[in-house]
């Protein structure tokens, strides 16, 4: 059996939302059942990540008046379980398992907790323990240390990742769900302060308030709903044991061995995506995945962005939503969200001229993976 | 030329919970010694450390080193998002010399702007959470 996204929602981003992770969670689900024109009682499964900062499958569903799930799983971890949250879903719906399933992320991003910060005193168990004395603990330290090494082997340049902000920023701007819509030239990037060198603060995703929900499900019910079914083509994970220290070649991440997997078993080339959505918590991750799904060369990521070939009329349209960057940090699991958006053409000013293909990826460093979807019915 | 903070700000730093795998390591940077997690049988260096060599499935047991190595990357801190150290600082990635691909991170003890990939350092084990544990930074040395 084939498996789609069926419908998609989201509620709205925000900086304070004031509102509960799971009263979130439960207005993205319902935007995503009545945008499949489905009834919350056809949802028999419903699955989240999180890092101790969201809501349990089984509080939300109850929140839509479904009183028992087939399957609840929430996964502790980050945005490189978004592909493969819902490519599990699907595996799950063709064993028969269950028949919908929603794949949900809702955070407060920003009022909250925040993933670049820790405050003191603080105690570090587990493998980060021997980074405690140098404070090296957050992302934004470390993608800027593998970006540091990238700049070392390929020559590549604070000037290059700033192309990348650049460019999604100039995506984000017509899209009113964005958080992040000031135009914003090279210049204002370089001006942007230090975080940890080698990254600004442009190079940082744009934290936020908000959820998003995709609703997942078999033929069946795919060719029944109000949407036009948005087909799982493929996916691929590659999930790395050794850290953030240990990792052998920090200018390569789990796209190394993700991206030539995700060819190989779709039959698919990286020249065949109308749209891609990269992963971006930092500029870094979206350079060295974009190398490691073969969109780009090697060291080439700054040139491809600054020719125009990542934006409308080039190779690939990368981010046409403004990605985590710009339009804001609901963990990656807006990149699905848009992807279905620009496949089903619905996506507006920012629409993709006839965008059959859609690359999405999902995490960075050693931990990440991908899915393909496709307008057309495999 | 802006420097790094004094070595007395590291006591603010977060603080390592030791566990089994672990014990070793702390206890001997604690002694003043750098030891890093060994096969008994094949005789290769791990870390993070596990009781069992991750290769060949053998004991390990903690063995001292040289405490010298190269910076294999580096950042500098400019805005502080985790407690410890006073901004600008650098923290190295710095890659033993023992064995390609064992890194320790630590906090470089030299001139921001001087520090590069590839340069010599060697490891001193400073106090951390008050005295109980004692944590690698790493100064320049000559090759």
């Amino acid at each position: 059996m084939s498996v789609a996204i069926v419908g998609i929602g989201r509620t709205e981003y925000t900086r304070r939302s004031g509102r509960t992770p799971r009263a979130m969670a439960v207005e993205a689900s319902r935007a995503a059942i009545a945008d499949a024109g489905l009834t919350p009682g056809d949802v028999d499964g419903m699955v989240t990540f999180h890092v101790n900062d969201s809501c349990q499958p089984t509080e939300v569903a109850w929140g839509l008046g479904v009183d028992q799930l087939s399957w609840a799983n929430a996964v502790l971890g980050g945005g490189n379980l978004v592909a493969d949250q819902i490519a599990t879903a699907a595996a799950v719906i063709e064993a028969g398992l269950c028949r919908a399933v929603i794949v949900y992320r809702s955070l407060n991003g920003r009022s909250g907790h925040r993933l670049g910060t820790m405050e003191g005193p603080i105690e570090v168990a587990g493998e980060w323990q021997f980074d405690a004395p140098a404070s090296w603990l957050v992302p934004p330290q470390w993608f800027a240390m593998w970006a540091r090494r990238h700049q070392h082997v390929y020559g590549s340049t604070c000037e290059d990742l700033g192309q990348i902000a650049v460019q999604q920023r100039a995506h984000a701007v017509p899209n009113e769900h964005a958080m992040m819509r000031t135009p914003m030239t090279m210049e204002d990037y370089l001006a942007g302060r230090w975080i940890n060198e080698p990254f600004r603060v442009y190079d940082c995703t744009a934290e936020v308030d908000g959820a998003v929900a995709i609703l997942v499900a078999g033929e069946d019910i795919a060719v029944t709903c109000r949407q036009s079914p948005v087909w799982l083509l493929g996916s691929a994970n590659s999930q790395g044991g050794s850290g953030w220290s240990a990792w052998d070649d920090p200018t390569a991440m789990y796209a190394r061995t993700a991206g030539p997997q995700l060819w190989n078993r779709t039959g698919l080339r990286p020249g065949d995506m109308d749209l891609a959505c990269m992963y971006d918590c930092f500029t870094y991750t979206v350079m060295a995945t974009m190398e490691g799904f073969g969109l780009c060369e090697p060291g080439q990521v700054g040139p491809f962005f600054a020719e125009g070939r990542a934006t409308y009329g080039g190779d690939v349209v990368i981010n046409p939503h403004g990605g985590l960057l710009s339009e804001g940090y609901i963990h990656g699991l807006n990149h699905h969200f848009e992807a279905a958006l620009q496949l089903r053409g619905q996506a507006g000013t920012r629409q993709v001229q006839d965008a059959n293909l859609a690359l999405v990826t999902a995490g960075g460093g050693p931990y990440g993976g991908a899915n393909i979807y496709s307008r057309e019915h495999p | 030329m802006t420097t790094t903070s004094d070595p007395g700000a590291v006591t603010r730093a977060p603080v390592p919970v030791p566990d089994a795998d672990s014990a070793g390591f702390w206890e001997s940077t604690r002694d003043g010694v750098l030891s890093i997690d060994r096969c008994t049988q094949c005789r290769r260096w791990q870390h993070p450390p596990l009781e069992a060599c991750r290769h060949c499935g053998q004991p390990t047991r903690f063995e001292p080193v040289s405490g010298r190595g190269e910076v294999f990357s580096f950042i500098v801190v400019r805005q502080p998002t985790v407690p410890g150290h006073e901004p600008p600082y650098v923290v190295g990635l710095v890659e033993l010399a023992e064995q390609s691909g064992i890194r320790l991170t630590g906090v470089v003890r030299a001139p921001v702007d001087a520090v590069h990939i590839g340069m010599p350092v060697e490891v001193r084990l400073m106090p951390v959470g008050g005295g109980e544990f004692r944590g690698p930074e790493f100064v320049p040395v000559s090759r």
